[in-house]
C-alpha cells in the first residue's frame, strides 16, 4: 500500500506536470524522475517541479546536487522530505 | 556569477580579437577598414563549413542562390559588429536609438524596478543589448556560453560590470539553481532565442516562409516567475556608432488567466516577435549571425506570408517523449537550454 506522502508526491507531480494522461498509481516510485525515456523529466519540468515541492512542503532545495539525488525518483523525494521536513 | 565548465572556442587564431582591437584603436580607417575586408576574405577561403551555412540562409531570405559576394558580405557583415562591440568594449559610446514602435512601453518597463526577462536573437548589434540596458539603470543578468577566445564579451563585462553579471550555461548541472537562485533575487535576465542547442523546449512559429522551431523557454520562464518578457532587436549602424534598437510588445503573465490561457498568449507574443524580427532580417539579411543551419521546419510544411498565427505543437522534450523522441543519448536532461552564447560562428569544428 502506498504511504499517504508518496501519494501525494504522485498527485503533485501530475498535477505540476499536467500528466492528465496518468494515474498517480501509474507514476513508478522507483523510477528516475530526470532523464529517463520513459519518464524523463527535462531541465524546466525539474524547475517547475522544484518550485512547487518548495511551496507545497516548505522545504527549500538548496543545490543543483541535492535537486539531482531528490529528484532522482519519488521514493527519493520522499526519503528528501522526511529528512528535511521531519513533520512529515 | 558561476564558473563556467567546459568552455569551447570560436574559430580563428588566438590572438584574432587582440589584434582587432589593437588595429581598430591605432590604425587610421582607411588603412583598417581594407585589412578587415581582406581578413573576411580569409575567412570565408577557411571557414567552409561556415560558408555553406550562409549560403543556404541567404538562399532562402533572397529567394534565390547566394552568390560568393553575398557570402561575402553576410561575412563581413559580422566582422563588423564584432569591431563595433569591441569598440564599445574599449569605451567609445555607442547611441542607443528606440525605434518609436512600441518604445513607450519598453521605456516604462526598463525603468521600473520589476524584474524582467529581456530576450533577443543572434542579430546585428542585438550582442550590445544587455549592456545598453545597464546604461539605462536597469542591472541585468546575461546568459551565455562562454568562449575561451571572446574577448568583447570579457571586456564589456569590464566596462560594464557593476550593472551586468553573467550566467555560464557551460556547466549544465549548476545552471538549473543558478538561475532559479537569479530569479528568486529579483535579477532582469536576458538571453537569445533563436538557437536550439540549448533550449529544452522549442516550438514551431512561422518565420521565412516555413514553419521553424524556436527556443520557446524565455515564456516557461516568464509564467513561472511571473515575469514580463520583451525583446529588442538592434540594428546597428557602425559609421555613426549607433544602435537602432526595435522594441516588442511587452508580454505580462496574466495572474488572473490559467497557464493554457497564458501559454496561448505568450505564443501569439512571440509569434509577432518573430513577424518582427522576419522584417528587419529581410531588410538586414547580412545582419543575421547564425552561421549554422536555418532553424529547421517542424513539419515541412510552407505557410503563406499572410497565413495566421500557426497551432502550436509543442515540441518539449516531455512532449516528444511520447513519441519516442526522448533526450538524445548522453544529454544532460539538466540544460535548460535557451540562452544566448558568444561562439559566433560555431560549426567549424
Amino acid at each position: 500500500m502506498t504511504d499517504p506522502l508518496t501519494l501525494r508526491l504522485q498527485h503533485l507531480i501530475l498535477a505540476t506536470l499536467k500528466l492528465d494522461d496518468v494515474r498517480p498509481e501509474e507514476l513508478p516510485v522507483d523510477e528516475p524522475l530526470i532523464g529517463s525515456p520513459r519518464f524523463g523529466l527535462d531541465s524546466l519540468d525539474a524547475l517547475e517541479l522544484v518550485l512547487a515541492i518548495e511551496h507545497e512542503f516548505g522545504v527549500k532545495i538548496g543545490s543543483s546536487e541535492e535537486s539531482r539525488s531528490a529528484l532522482g525518483s519519488v521514493n527519493t523525494l520522499a526519503a528528501y522530505l522526511r529528512t528535511h521536513a521531519p513533520g512529515l | 556569477m558561476n564558473a563556467p565548465a567546459a568552455v569551447p572556442r570560436n574559430p580563428g587564431p588566438s590572438w584574432g580579437y587582440g589584434f582587432l582591437l589593437w588595429a581598430e584603436r591605432w590604425w587610421p580607417r582607411w588603412f583598417f577598414r581594407p585589412v578587415l575586408l581582406a581578413g573576411t576574405g580569409v575567412a570565408l577561403a577557411f571557414m567552409p563549413v561556415q560558408r555553406a551555412h550562409s549560403r543556404a540562409y541567404l538562399a532562402v531570405v533572397l529567394g534565390r542562390p547566394a552568390t560568393l559576394t553575398e557570402v561575402w558580405r553576410h561575412f563581413f557583415a559580422l566582422a563588423d559588429s564584432l569591431v563595433f562591440s569591441l569598440r564599445a568594449a574599449r569605451g567609445v559610446p555607442v547611441r542607443c536609438v528606440l525605434a518609436p514602435e512600441h518604445a513607450a512601453a519598453f521605456e516604462t518597463l526598463v525603468r521600473s524596478s520589476r524584474p524582467a526577462l529581456f530576450g533577443t536573437f543572434h542579430f546585428g548589434g542585438s550582442d550590445l543589448l544587455g549592456y545598453l540596458l545597464s546604461e539605462r539603470g536597469r542591472r541585468v543578468t546575461i546568459i551565455r556560453l562562454q568562449v575561451g577566445n571572446s574577448t568583447d564579451t570579457r571586456l564589456l563585462g569590464e566596462r560594464f560590470g557593476h550593472q551586468v553579471s553573467f550566467l555560464w550555461i557551460n556547466d549544465p548541472a549548476r545552471l538549473l539553481f543558478d538561475l532559479k537562485a537569479a530569479l528568486e533575487a529579483g535579477e532582469s535576465l536576458a538571453l537569445k532565442c533563436d538557437r536550439l542547442e540549448y533550449s529544452a523546449r522549442s516550438e514551431p512559429f512561422r518565420f521565412l516562409g516555413a514553419n521553424r522551431l524556436f527556443p520557446f523557454t524565455i515564456y516557461h520562464l516568464a509564467l513561472l516567475f511571473d515575469r514580463p518578457v520583451v525583446f529588442c532587436i538592434a540594428v546597428q549602424e557602425t559609421a555613426r556608432d549607433q544602435l537602432r534598437v526595435h522594441a516588442s510588445p511587452v508580454f505580462t503573465p496574466d495572474p488572473a488567466a490559467d497557464r493554457a490561457a497564458n501559454t496561448r498568449a505568450a505564443r501569439r507574443h512571440f509569434q509577432g516577435v518573430l513577424d518582427q524580427l522576419e522584417t528587419l532580417v529581410r531588410a538586414h539579411p547580412f545582419l543575421w549571425f547564425n552561421f549554422i543551419p536555418l532553424n529547421p521546419a517542424a513539419t515541412g510544411g510552407t505557410l503563406p506570408p499572410d497565413s495566421p498565427p500557426i497551432q502550436p505543437a509543442c515540441h518539449s522534450e516531455r512532449s516528444a517523449e511520447s513519441t519516442a523522441a526522448s533526450p538524445a543519448p548522453g544529454a544532460n536532461p539538466w540544460i535548460l537550454r535557451c540562452a544566448q552564447d558568444d561562439n559566433r560562428m560555431r560549426g567549424a569544428d
